[in-house]
């Protein structure tokens, strides 16, 4: 089966420079080593505290952000992404590798490719306040992809615009308005429409519900559901809020410092989450409960610096079931057993070799 | 857990007199804080919660006024009221009976001192005397109460205001002084379980992470024994296994500290978790008092009610409360929640319910509960 | 789309925008200085416009004072105090100040207007691309705006004019053509080129060689000491506006609405054009307009030393420049106090008005953007 999205070993590290002469002393190593794929039509989950990375992904992704190392494949057929895999590791520098790459791997993409990609993958950004310009009337904010990747123009745009502002629930006087006019859940449906004005394929939702109130929160949500179905869409759901990824994702992948440690479907991960961290993290959410009060907090200590990760398993400073190889190697994301995939030694009882 | 009473709120309005109106916020607030429990304040962005806190250290923000009710607060036993206090009685309050711990934390400390400052000047204000007595005694200890420093100290005890004295204070060696006033920084750290707390007094707040900056806040609220903690929002900002620490510590210094928390958050999780009453708000009322579990298992009002449904459960589809909250410029007439609520009665359009005794231990304002004669 | 309906999506579009300007003059409205400024700067408007009618001309350039010819017969040193003939009275060698007032404030406009816009135009265009491209391009464009900063703008404007001695600016245009596409190829190293943009360079440059050994065209301009003077300020003054332009720039460029312009699939041009200008103008404007004063009052003060707009010209600072004499004779300036008091009561007031126009801008921009 065709996967909409793979990634492979997908990095992206900012610079730091520093010094008097502004040399790069050292860099944020944001996405560090990601791989993964997404399904067409589904809703893929991304989890993790801040500093993982999982934002910068959902850029890198998008290519708002030209990757450092990896490959990202876009729609690609299951055989050529294989014959890269199998040149990457034969023949690295094989010219038949650079063109397949130039034409189908999207870290590579520039100009007029990136151009066209546009219309295929889209964001929502968590803040609505701040993701829309605040001088542009909504029309022309909702109209912009359409006029800037030359979809369509004037009288036939303002129709496109009319139609998808009604598909999420606005009203067609919302055309001739401003941004601050409305409220933060009216605005982030605004940006819901500007992101599929065009009929992308796919869109990542980069904490579409964090900024906005809870009782506005289950109405965008159920929008997102609807919107899945009517028009097909995938979705990169990234969140910090277990509770909502839970509800609304069918696959799940958790990331720390640059790493992703684990993934799965949703059941499997919140029912049976194997690497320490994801089950540390889960038992750190606050159940809305009071008859399952925890009285201890499952875990110590703070989340490292991305600038200088530990060395070696990068959780293993904070683990409990820290072994003497964690230390030195870092672990690979192993199949568990039933698609459920972690990156730990100690649960994929690797011993020392 | 006793039954007394440390704080009580009586009918609170607070008004915003603004550009584009005025803001009725607070409309008749009524809470009751006991003694050593945690009271938490639940409501969504704009109901009120943050200026309810700020009205307790009246502290609200012009173009705000607070113009009616009373705040009644136990001090030693006497109660007052916050209100009709004098600035000075005002500025003996905060920090010392009531402290406050807001959202940002590295918001709310000065960049430019280290974290040691920052907290010693806490303790300064309200602990003088104490930290004082302590210098003196360690002098005496050492030197046997004959050195100029401790002679100095003596007299600031004795006489505080002269001239003498405030000179010497300014221009003598106060170094038994800061030295004493270090160790108890580094002791209210350590209270906080911030992890090697002589090298983090030395830090300044852009070199701490949240975790740490809001312990450090904490810290500083819990320095000088407050009776009554208001925490605004503490951890929304954090990620959510920092917060799980910050949950537990709160819970432990609850014991330790013996204070009273005024909780206030939008997240019913860690209402849940930390909470041992609650209260919930809407556009500038109270419409629900109650015990935690009871709050949870049997919700009475409407809100209170369509609240905890629109928690997302996996297999459920996501339910929400139909409608916007109501713009506090112009409010609806009545009952504030009328336009939303599935229940609403004639009565409600027309007559603002009031905040009465369902249940035992458990208020609420709705006409469904009596009221309406 | 028709022509006509064109015109009511520009109506509609339009209704939105009056209401926030509605919103801005109330406030405005609210501040009786703000009033002040607004009317003092409409009032010198309707002055400038109406010169034609309240002074006639008496020659073929308006802008030369008439000089009264029957009193010079009689008494030329001598400025001679406001009488019906002469409303406001004549300066030294029998210029009429009401004239020259009238008609210097046209030249005051000129003199603001044509400075603040070229500076605001090359600032703009050079803060924009320094912020927005950043890296080599804006290291070497704040390097180069640091050197002309270093100038002393108005020992400069006086340097022009003394070694200026030409009447004229002959512009060569197939070396500028050459220029301009060299300088263009230079910032285009640093960006990301469209292959229509780098063909239209290398065009241009091609015309520009070929026209130079050729037929080489060049244009002259007449020019006066008062443009030479205006030519000075304008080169020292607009790396203030690059400067303010590129901190505006660098704030909005990480805003997430610019992100999701290009996630639109925004060309650079388009962002730069459509987001990042729009908000980030108007603390320029409210420079611009602070500026205006300024620079009216720079150039008074060159032409009062004599640099500047020649002897009969209709320039407030020229008119005080007649009264110069009366420094050495108290009693003279006294009595001939009219000659300087009401150009430069011209020139303050005007001043004041812009700065106070400036200032109410500041106030209510300032809680628009805020509201927003």
């Amino acid at each position: 089966m065709s996967q909409l999205l793979e990634l492979r070993d997908l990095k992206k590290h900012f610079p730091i420079y520093g010094g008097v002469l502004k040399r790069k002393v050292a860099s944020v190593k944001a996405v560090d080593g990601v791989s993964l794929s997404v399904t067409k039509g589904e809703c893929f989950g991304l989890v993790g505290e801040s500093g993982c990375g999982k934002t910068t992904l959902g850029k890198t992704v998008l290519r708002l952000l030209k990757p450092d190392a990896g490959n990202i494949f876009f729609d690609v057929p299951r055989d050529i992404v294989s014959e890269i895999d199998a040149l990457g590791k034969k023949d690295p520098k094989s010219r038949r590798l650079r063109r397949l790459r130039e034409q189908y791997d999207v870290a590579t993409y520039g100009g007029r490719d990136l151009q066209f990609l546009r219309r295929k993958m889209q964001i929502v950004y968590q803040d609505p306040t701040t993701s829309l310009d605040p001088r542009m009337l909504v029309k022309d904010i909702v109209a912009e992809p359409l006029m800037a990747q030359g979809v369509a123009k004037g009288e036939e745009a303002k129709k496109m615009v009319m139609e998808i502002l009604g598909r999420v629930g606005m009203t067609d006087r919302a055309l001739y308005r401003f941004p601050h006019e409305f409220s933060g859940g009216q605005r982030q449906r605004i940006a819901i429409a500007r992101a599929l004005v065009s009929r992308p394929e796919f869109v990542i939702l980069d904490e579409p519900t964090s900024a906005v109130d809870v009782s506005v929160r289950a109405q965008l949500l159920n929008l997102f559901a609807d919107l899945q179905k009517e028009f097909g869409l995938t979705y990169m759901f990234i969140s910090h809020d277990l509770g909502i990824v839970e509800c609304i994702s069918h696959r799940v992948a958790i990331m720390y410092v640059g790493k992703l440690v684990e993934y799965s479907s949703t059941e499997e991960i919140f029912r049976r989450p194997l690497h320490p961290y994801s089950q540390a993290l889960i038992a750190s959410f606050p159940v809305p409960d009071p008859n399952q009060r925890k009285e201890r907090a499952p875990l110590k200590g703070e989340v490292p610096s991305p600038v200088n990760p530990p060395v070696g398993c990068r959780f293993h400073p904070r683990c409990p079931m820290a072994m003497d190889i964690c230390k030195r190697k870092e672990p690979e994301l192993a199949n568990a057993g039933n698609e459920h995939y972690v990156a730990c030694f100690a649960v994929n009882q690797e011993s020392d070799k | 857990m006793s039954q007394r009473n440390i704080a009580e709120v009586k009918d609170l309005e607070v008004r915003f007199y603004t550009y584009s109106g005025v803001v009725e916020a607070l409309d008749g607030v009524n809470l009751a804080i006991k003694e050593g429990e945690i009271l938490g304040l639940v409501g969504e962005t704009g109901c009120g919660k943050s200026v309810t806190s700020l009205s307790v250290m009246m502290l609200v923000p012009p173009p705000g006024k607070i113009e009616g009710g009373k705040i009644l607060f136990d001090k030693q036993g006497k109660k007052e009221d916050i209100l009709t206090m004098d600035d000075n009685s005002l500025r003996g309050l905060r920090g010392k009976n009531i402290a406050m711990i807001f959202q940002e934390p590295r918001a709310y400390l000065n960049p430019v001192y280290t974290v040691e400052d920052q907290i010693a000047e806490v303790i300064l204000v309200h602990r003088r005397m104490e930290l004082l007595k302590k210098a003196v005694d360690t002098l005496e200890k050492k030197h046997k109460g004959k050195t100029f420093e401790c002679g100095n100290y003596r007299r600031m005890l004795k006489n505080p205001k002269s001239l003498i004295t405030r000179l010497i204070a300014k221009f003598g060696s106060n170094r038994t002084f800061n030295n004493e006033a270090k160790k108890e920084v580094v002791q209210v750290l350590k209270s906080v379980e911030i992890p090697d707390p002589e090298r983090v007094a030395q830090m300044y707040p852009h070199e701490l992470s949240g975790g740490m900056a809001q312990r450090t806040l904490i810290a500083m609220a819990l320095s000088c024994n407050p009776t009554l903690l208001i925490a605004d929002e503490p951890t929304t900002n954090l990620d959510v296994t920092v917060q799980a620490q910050i949950l537990n510590l709160i819970r432990g210094l609850k014991q330790s500290f013996k204070s009273s928390i005024l909780y206030i958050t939008h997240d019913l999780g860690v209402v849940a978790q930390l909470c041992d009453r609650v209260a919930v708000m809407y556009a500038g009322n109270i419409i629900e008092t109650a015990d935690v579990f009871e709050l949870f298992n049997s919700p009475l009002h409407p809100y209170a009610r369509a609240l905890l449904e629109s928690i997302p459960r996996p297999g459920k589809p996501f339910t929400s409360i139909p409608g916007f909250v109501p713009s506090l410029v112009n409010p609806p007439k009545g009952c504030r929640f009328n336009d939303r609520c599935s229940y609403a009665m004639e009565v409600c359009r027309r007559v603002k319910p009031v905040f009465l005794k369902a249940k035992e231990e458990h208020y609420v304002a709705c006409f469904l509960y009596g009221g309406s004669e | 789309m028709s022509l006509k309906n064109r015109w009511q999506e520009f109506k509609v579009g339009l209704t939105p925008r009056i209401k926030e300007w509605r919103f801005m003059l109330k406030r405005m409205r609210g501040s009786s200085l703000a009033m002040a400024g607004l009317i003092i700067i409409l009032g010198y408007v309707a002055m400038a416009i109406l010169a034609p009618v309240i002074a006639p001309p008496q020659s073929s350039d308006p802008f030369a004072i008439p000089l009264d010819k029957e009193i010079r017969v009689l008494q030329n040193e001598q400025p001679t105090p406001p009488t019906f003939r002469h409303i406001f009275g004549t300066t030294q060698y029998q210029f009429d100040l009401f004239y020259g007032c009238i008609w210097g404030s046209i030249t005051a406009f000129r003199i603001g207007v044509f400075v603040v816009a070229i500076s605001l135009l090359v600032g703009l265009l050079v803060g924009t691309a320094s912020a927005y491209y950043g890296g080599i391009l804006d290291e070497t464009l704040m390097r180069f705006t640091d050197i002309i900063i270093a100038f002393p703008g108005l020992i400069l404007a006086m340097a022009l004019v003394l070694a200026w001695q030409q009447p004229t600016l002959e512009i060569s245009i197939s070396l500028s053509l050459v220029m301009i596409s060299v300088m263009v190829s230079f910032v285009l190293i640093f960006v990301h080129p469209d292959r229509r943009l780098l063909a239209m360079n290398q065009l241009v440059l091609l015309l520009g060689l070929a026209s130079s050994f050729f037929f080489p065209i060049s244009i002259s301009i007449p020019l006066n000491n008062l443009d030479k003077v205006l030519v000075a300020i304008t080169i020292v003054g607009w790396p203030g506006y690059a400067r303010v332009i590129r901190g505006e720039v660098l704030r909005i460029k990480n805003e997430d609405y610019v992100e999701a312009s290009r996630a639109s699939g925004s060309s650079d041009i388009r962002t730069i054009m459509h987001h990042i200008l729009p908000n980030s103008i108007y603390p320029l404007l409210i420079v611009a307009t602070l500026d205006i004063g300024s620079i009216v009052l720079s150039a008074a003060a060159l032409s009062f030393i004599g640099i500047g707009a020649p002897e009969y010209y209709a320039d407030w600072g020229q008119l005080i420049s007649r009264s110069r004499f009366l420094i050495s004779d108290p009693t003279l300036m006294v009595r001939n106090i009219h000659t300087f008091l009401i150009p430069g009561l011209f020139i303050s007031t005007f001043v004041v008005g812009w700065n106070l126009l400036g200032d109410a801008l500041r106030d209510v921009l300032d809680p628009m953007l805020r509201r927003r």
